[in-house]
């Protein structure tokens, strides 16, 4: 993967964050919907993943159980709590300001 | 299952479940990779590189499920603890009553226990503020040939150790003085100071909280004179006002510089006014006679206090040897401060700190009997809990969370009454509890009343909880509430709890009991004069008064004025009132003339006092053989000839020594009074007085006429015809009239000089006593309570037996010899208890041991009656009921 994007510090958080919005996923699905959705632009650890969520779960973020997934099989699902909703928004805004303030930066023709 | 268990098997779980939620996830990713047509190999290396570090996420993943464990666990915690504290708010308000008794119970119990912590903390526990307080050595001498042994300090003894020993870097002698302290804005006041020898405040490893010590300048002959004030008078007299520091004060007319404040805390040897440099008066350093000086030494570091004693016990032998006139049969003591300083009064206040341990006890068990009762009513709401799925521990942390609201409630009302408590302790506490000034509830106390607040709720509160928490669910349920065997295993427990109450009050009042007759002893104890409407007044005529026959006209012009006062009816004039504490009390050898002079260190050694001829009359001191004094006996003038006819008296307790087979009258003895030997003749003989407490025994004395001495250092005692202490303002003034200017050193009418010498056991009988009635109350309170509870279980019973044909009176007999049978147990262990305990006792009793059976005897007795009496209310209310209403009702 060393041709992939490199992480920045919190972005994963906000990515799984966004990935549960509305859903009850296990840790795979997760990983699946993320390099689904990003192209597999951003070099994701499996393991950085997990971390991430048990981080989450920790402050209360998300919360999870055991159940069991389409195939039959048990697997520990995830889902967000209400808190983990206020901080997908916020992050989400901070993310847009953020993305916005550096594309006003490099976008072509901007005043150097 | 121990809480570190639990711990350790969720860790464990925890740790299974990352690795399983791991295991779910790689296999779901090699399915993936399969189905996209990798070999199963490929498949489950690819899987395992997209995974990244595993050991580190696992080891992540674990690390932060443990931190959310342990963080829902407290919050759930900390919710439940917040519902149940509402829950046992409510509980208290709907049972008012019992909230109140319990509360009152607990703050009694608290309040007391924190307020003899507090006293007790700041005399003995705490360390003393003096630098290096256990390098400080109190040094004193005791003296086989006197009754008294203890004596302080010669100033020629003083510097031949301090010459002589290297035990010590520095040593210091204390002298008592007086000064005559003048300013423009009030009267005169006579002052209690200190000499001190230079490195006083080193040896004490006190600096002065303001200015300094002394210079060795300072302590030069005629070197202007330079004080420092002592913290209380810095306060009182000048208003703590820091830039008296370097300015002067009149000290006896003549101006003195204040170089330094002392430290509040340096009240050794007694709390006096100020400190002054010691200036030593030729040939003073070769005094071995005037032993009232008291001294310290500060020990070299790496030496002992035994080594330190046994090089002065050495010393002293060498002195014994070269000074046999005045040194033989003299021991040198080196006792460690802290215990010079606090050695009498740390047992006192160990057996009062016991003493209110035990109430507090008691309020416990109280409460917790209470508590118990209680719980029988609350037996159905548990059970419904229990049953609706509430944990054992869940409902243990429910009634332990309503005993802590009851212990907090009565913890804050105990630290009020503690406050309180420790003003009414000071105010009662004798002059010798040293560190007074600092009694404070303060801090260290608040965490130590919080401390045993939470102690308590554990005592009470989990007996009762566990009891209660495993409520036997069915016959609960089934019996509407009533679960008699519950009930009765809870009275079994009561019965325990109760009997140690009385256990408890019966030690408390046995202790109580053997002060109160070591006091009675006392008080009745013959004095050997009479205290009652006499006033003192000791005043040091010589500064005013230079010459003898001044001094002689002074003192017949105060008696006079005293003699016109209305309701006075004799005066007289000595140098050493019984009782006081300032007595001047020199000692002197005496040999009776024709009688060989007996060898060296075998001399009689007798206190000498001066007499105005009524000094016997007014204090009511008899004259049992030959005559009084007379005015007649007088010298013509000052100094008189060797040869001057003199005459003495002597008292029985001296002429049993002297003549035990002989007339004393008419023998001639020579002894100095406070000066170099004279001869004297002996015509009378007085009674014995007890010279300085209840408990002291007569010394020998003799005395010489006022007259024949001109001393200035007088006590007039003024006995009145009633009242006197009203009198004592006019006295004052009449005294005034006749000696402008004089200070009154000290002025007290006998029975208060009496009363002081008796602040130390009343303290500790007030005390005592006080905490006994308290226990014996809570005792009582105690086995009322659980009769009147088991009565309630045996209406039934009693109702079959009264239907039977059962007389009031055989109900009423029965449940008292319960009530007997209950007391029985608590006072077999509460007499053994006694005897165990109250040897402790022994330095605070006077003639009494402490075993004394009829004080056993008669407290056991007094137990018994107030047992049958707790019972009794309860028996004749289970004899008045009405068999039939009771038994429908069942």
């Amino acid at each position: 993967m060393a041709d992939s994007l490199q992480l920045l510090r919190g972005t994963l958080d906000v990515l799984i964050l966004k990935t549960l919005a509305g859903n009850r996923l296990h840790g795979y699905a997760i990983a699946s919907r993320i390099a689904e959705r990003t192209r597999g632009v951003l070099g994701i650890d499996d393991g950085a993943l997990y971390q991430s969520l048990h981080r989450m779960e920790e402050r209360d973020w998300v919360e999870s159980e055991w159940g069991h997934a389409d195939t039959g099989k048990r697997a520990k699902f995830y889902r967000l709590t209400e808190s983990g909703r206020r901080q997908l928004r916020v992050e989400t805004a901070n993310w847009l300001r953020y993305a916005e303030a550096v594309f006003r930066v490099l976008q072509p023709g901007a005043a150097t | 299952m121990s809480p570190r268990f639990r711990m350790m098997r969720t860790t464990r779980q925890i740790a299974a479940d990352v690795d399983e939620e791991i295991r779910v996830h790689l296999e779901m990713r090699i399915a993936d990779l399969v189905r996209q047509g990798l070999s199963p190999a490929q498949a489950r290396e690819e899987a395992l590189r997209r995974f990244g570090d595993l050991a580190r996420a696992r080891a992540a993943m674990s690390a932060a499920d443990r931190r959310h464990l342990r963080r829902t666990r407290y919050r759930d915690y900390r919710q439940e603890f917040v519902q149940d504290l509402w829950h046992a708010g409510r509980q208290l308000r709907r049972r008012p009553a019992f909230a109140a008794v319990t509360i009152l119970t607990l703050g009694l119990g608290i309040g007391a226990t924190t307020a003899v912590f507090s006293v007790a903390d700041h005399v003995v526990l705490r360390p003393l503020p003096h630098r290096g307080a256990d390098r400080i050595m109190a040094l004193w001498e005791s003296d086989e040939r006197t009754v008294e042994g203890r004596k302080e300090v010669s100033p020629g003894n003083f510097v031949s150790w301090r010459e002589r020993s290297q035990s010590f870097t520095s040593m210091a002698l204390i002298e008592p003085s007086g000064f005559d302290l003048t300013s423009a804005d009030g009267p005169p006041a006579a002052i209690r100071s200190w000499d001190v020898t230079g490195g006083f405040f080193e040896t004490m490893g006190a600096t002065p909280v303001l200015g300094r010590g002394f210079l060795p300048e300072e302590h030069v002959p005629n070197a202007p004179r330079a004080v420092v004030l002592s913290y209380r008078l810095w306060q009182q007299r000048f208003g703590s006002d820091p830039r008296l520091v370097g300015s002067a004060i009149t000290l006896d007319g003549a101006p003195a510089t204040v170089v330094g404040v002392a430290p509040p805390w340096l009240t050794y040897p007694e709390d006096r006014d100020l400190y002054n440099p010691k200036h030593w008066y030729p040939g003073e350093e070769n005094d071995r006679e005037s032993a009232y000086m008291y001294a310290v030494g500060r020990l070299r570091p790496g030496v002992t206090p035994e080594q330190a004693q046994a090089e002065l016990d050495a010393i002293g032998a060498r002195l014994a040897a070269e000074y046999p006139a005045t040194n033989t049969g003299l021991r040198v003591h080196a006792v460690p401060f802290p215990e010079q300083l606090l050695g009498d009064v740390r047992p006192a206040l160990l057996v009062l700190l016991v003493a209110v341990g035990f109430v507090l006890l008691i309020a416990c068990a109280n409460v917790a009997s209470l508590l118990m009762a209680r719980a029988a009513e609350r037996e159905r709401e548990l059970a419904v809990r229990a049953a609706l799925g509430a944990g054992r521990t869940r409902l243990v942390r429910q009634l332990v969370t309503e005993s802590l609201v009851l212990a907090l409630l009565g913890g804050a009302l105990g630290i009020a009454l503690a406050f309180a408590g420790v003003q009414v302790l000071v105010a009662l506490s004798p002059p010798n509890l040293p560190r007074l000034e600092a009694i404070a509830v303060d801090g260290r106390v608040l965490v130590f009343a919080l401390a045993i607040t939470l102690l308590t709720a554990l005592l009470f509160g989990l007996a009762p909880a566990l009891r209660a928490s495993r409520p036997d669910l069915l016959s609960v349920l089934r019996a509407a509430g009533r679960s008699l065997s519950g009930a009765i295993e809870r009275v079994k427990l009561r019965r325990l709890l109760v009997a140690g109450e009385i256990a408890l009050a019966l030690v408390l009042l046995i202790g109580a009991r053997l002060l109160v007759r070591s006091f009675v002893t006392l008080l009745d104890s013959d004095l050997g004069f009479v205290a009652e409407n006499r006033a003192t007044f000791q005043a040091f005529l010589w500064d005013l008064n230079p010459m003898a026959e001044q001094r002689l006209q002074r003192a017949q012009a105060i008696v006079d004025a005293f003699l016109g006062t209305p309701g006075v009816e004799a005066v007289g004039i000595t140098t050493a009132v019984p009782f006081h504490p300032t007595q001047i009390d020199p000692m002197s050898n005496l040999v009776v003339e024709g009688r060989p002079a007996p060898a060296t260190g075998e001399e009689q050694r007798v206190s000498t006092l001066i007499a105005s001829p009524e000094y016997f009359r007014v204090m009511g001191i008899p004259l049992v053989a030959g005559r009084g004094f007379l005015h007649t006996d007088r010298l013509e003038t000052f100094p008189a000839p060797p040869d001057a006819a003199r005459v003495a008296l002597i008292n029985q307790a001296l002429a049993r020594r002297l003549f035990p087979d002989e007339d004393p009258v008419g023998k001639r003895a020579r002894f100095g009074v406070m000066g170099p030997p004279q001869t004297w003749e002996i015509v009378g003989v007085v009674g014995d007085v007890r010279p300085r407490t209840l408990d002291s025994d007569p010394r020998a004395e003799v005395f010489v006429p006022l007259a024949q001495t001109a001393n200035g250092s007088l006590t007039f005692v003024v006995r009145t015809r009633d009242r006197v202490a009203d009198l004592v303002p006019a006295l004052r003034e009449r005294f005034w009239s006749a000696a402008p200017n004089q200070t009154i050193y000290y002025e007290a009418t006998l029975e208060q000089l009496i009363a002081h010498t008796l602040v130390e056991r009343r303290f500790h009988l007030v005390v005592l006593g006080a905490f006994s009635v308290v226990a014996l109350s809570l005792a009582t309170i105690g086995v009322y309570g659980l009769i009147a509870y088991s009565m309630s279980l045996r209406t039934g019973e009693i109702s079959v037996r009264m239907a039977l044909g059962a007389e009031a009176g055989q109900i009423v007999a029965m449940v008292v010899r319960d009530g007997l049978k209950l007391a029985m147990p608590g006072i077999v262990i509460g007499a053994a208890g006694a005897l165990l305990l109250t040897r402790f006792m022994r330095t605070m009793l006077y003639q009494v041991a402490p075993t004394n059976p009829v004080i056993y005897g008669e407290l056991v007795a007094l137990v018994l009656v107030v047992a049958m009496a707790a019972s009794f209310i309860p028996a004749r209310r289970a004899a008045s009921v009405n068999p039939a209403t009771a038994l429908r009702e069942e």
